[in-house]
């Protein structure tokens, strides 16, 4: 097996988004080797949660017939992989079990979409969840779905519970379209986080009107986008079947999760001479600067569901 | 929108035409400035500002039957930064337009003088790429102007100067964004300062190459003093050291530009094309 070898780019990408950063030289290797952190884990690893509570637990879904040859998503599958992902993610045997752990029926509930033209969140994706949380009995008067306009919602603006759900793609500026960086609607200025990169895009989620609210989170990894080209940044030759979805509560842990796999689809594809394009920080920030969530894959539970061909994590 | 803003608007307007192959443009063309840019394609945004960019002209066209169609001409302020956001992305082949050009699965790019321009369809067909090139060419015949790149790619050795190989950039984010350096700006780079980097071969094999020029010596100075300290750390000599994986990085200073080679496979090509760079110091 080839040895790895960090260098001091990998320590300077490392150092700058953990706490115990450090001057380089003396002990650049063994610095950066830490700051890296365990090796990734498969299936259920390390840090696992003891009881059933979510914590840094993430599911990852698939189905090779979520999405047809045609982009149309197949809403029978995905409400299927949905249940099935939330009912693991709280460790119940029924979906509508795990959902009365997400919302109560007196909750007034937003679920944060996102609308972008080329590759919107979809209505199959945003009607699965409604359904279910209708279900868990909260009246329809009491949800809202919203993207752009989220602070003028009177929904939104008086949600107990969010739902944040977003499709996965790389980012020229932020490195990736996060479900962290989804919630850049909730200030009335986005570009005001866009400084060093989006670093700081987890701060967001500290304002009054969202901090702890978000219950759960849908990274959406049904055709993910994993390249940029052009002004827009999409191109439908850049588009992954991979069909499947990322599930948690902790967002951090979820964005962590998706950005290993695009990861592992951009070096599969490109090489490594082209692994990074922008090195998405905010994520590992989120962790060690905002104390959002857990970034670190040894300390993620990860559970898998489905098909597994290509999975790439 | 204040008259100033009318009339670049009416020039980017001018460039291009209302339709081609039976793609019409639709009645309104929409208009962006440095702080709306955001309205239309969100924090990507951002690339387009650390290029100086001044305002932007989008005109959609459609057709039964065909994808749409949009065409975005950028007005960069500055030829160098017209290539410069062009050198952005030069995924894809020679499309033979202005100054320099691309042609990627339904995106047609070039720049010409002060601008830049982007056609492109969401769905790459034939008779699409056939309108993109017609309105492409009509574009480049009616910006009259060429303009000059920037002055520093003068001072590529040869076999860094390929055109595929060379970006210029005035932003550390854009400059991980090809070669990833440091998420601090430790090299200094802003608005007021240019650099180019090559980066010869699919993986850079003979090394990278990055040139920055700033505004006077006692900055450059003080950046070469600052990329010392955090990448050269551990050199047995000053401005070169072996890192981890075995290759070779050095960095010397003439006047106001520095120069870095990364990645370098040995110490003795590391100085060989450190030396290559010929830049009087003033």
């Amino acid at each position: 097996m080839a040895k790895t070898i960090i260098t001091r780019r990998d320590f300077l990408r490392a150092a700058a988004v953990t706490p115990f950063a450090g001057a380089l030289g003396t002990c650049c290797a063994d610095a950066a080797s830490a700051a890296m952190g365990p090796v990734p884990v498969k299936g259920r690893g390390v840090g696992a949660p003891q009881s059933g509570s979510p914590g840094s637990r993430v599911v990852l879904v698939r189905d090779r017939n979520a999405v047809a040859a045609d982009r149309k998503y197949n809403a029978e599958v995905i409400q299927k992989m949905l249940d099935d992902a939330v009912a693991a993610l709280f460790n119940e045997k029924s979906p509508a079990d795990a959902w009365k752990r997400i919302v109560k029926p007196g909750d007034t509930v937003g679920i944060k979409t996102n609308a972008w033209r080329q590759l919107p969140t979809g209505k199959e994706i945003e009607d699965a969840i409604k359904g279910r949380v209708l279900e868990a009995g909260v009246p329809a008067e009491k949800v809202a779905i919203a993207d752009r306009g989220v602070l003028n919602n009177p929904i939104f603006q008086n949600a107990t519970v969010l739902i944040n759900a977003r499709p996965a793609r790389v980012h020229y500026w932020s490195g990736l379209g996060s479900c962290i960086k989804n919630y850049i609607q909730f200030v009335p200025k986005p570009s005001a986080y866009h400084g060093d990169a989006c670093a700081d895009l987890a701060a967001i989620w500290n304002l009054p009107h969202v901090k702890d609210k978000t219950k759960l989170n849908v990274q959406v990894m049904l055709t993910p986008l994993f390249h940029n080209i052009g002004p827009s940044g999409f191109n439908e030759k850049y588009l992954w079947p991979y069909q499947g979805l990322i599930v948690g509560q902790d967002v951090v842990a979820v964005d962590a999760t998706a950005y290993r796999v695009i990861q592992a689809k951009r070096m599969q594809v490109f090489g490594e001479g082209q692994a990074l394009e922008t090195p998405a920080h905010h994520i590992a920030l989120a962790d060690t600067r905002h104390k959002l969530g857990t970034s670190d894959p040894g300390k993620i539970e990860l559970i898998k569901l489905g098909w597994t061909d290509e999975i790439l994590i | 929108m204040g008259a100033a803003q009318d009339s670049v608007a009416g020039r980017l307007s001018s460039f291009l035409p209302a339709e081609a192959l039976g793609w019409k443009a639709e009645p309104e063309d929409a208009v962006y400035d440095r702080e709306t840019i955001f309205e239309y394609i969100d924090g990507a945004g951002e690339v387009y500002r650390a290029y100086n960019f001044r305002q932007l002209l989008s005109r959609r066209f459609v057709k039964d039957g065909g994808p749409d169609l949009v065409i975005d001409i950028f007005d960069m302020g500055t030829s160098t930064d017209a290539f410069g956001i062009f050198s952005n992305d030069l995924e894809g082949e020679e499309a033979g337009l202005g100054q320099g050009s691309t042609y990627n699965s339904g995106l047609l790019a070039f720049w010409k003088g002060r601008y830049f321009v982007s056609l492109s369809v969401d769905r790459e067909t034939e008779e699409a790429k056939t309108a993109l090139f017609s309105l492409g060419r009509s574009i480049a015949a009616a910006i009259k102007q060429d303009g000059p790149k920037p002055a520093l790619l003068t001072f590529l050795p040869p076999e860094f100067a390929a055109v595929k190989s060379v970006r210029y950039l005035h932003s550390h984010i854009i400059l991980n964004r090809h070669f990833f350096v440091s998420h601090d700006d430790i090299l200094s780079l802003g608005r007021a300062a240019g650099a180019v980097l090559s980066k010869p071969g699919k993986k850079g094999e003979t090394g990278i190459l990055l040139l920055v020029e700033y505004a006077d010596p006692k900055t450059a100075a003080e950046a070469r003093a600052g990329f010392a300290k955090t990448y050269l750390a551990g050199a047995k000599e000053p401005g070169i050291v072996q890192t981890e994986d075995g290759t070779w990085t050095a960095a010397i200073l003439r006047g106001r530009i520095l120069a870095v080679i990364f990645h370098s496979p040995s110490e003795e090509a590391a100085r060989e094309t450190l030396g290559k760079i010929k830049i009087e110091a003033k």
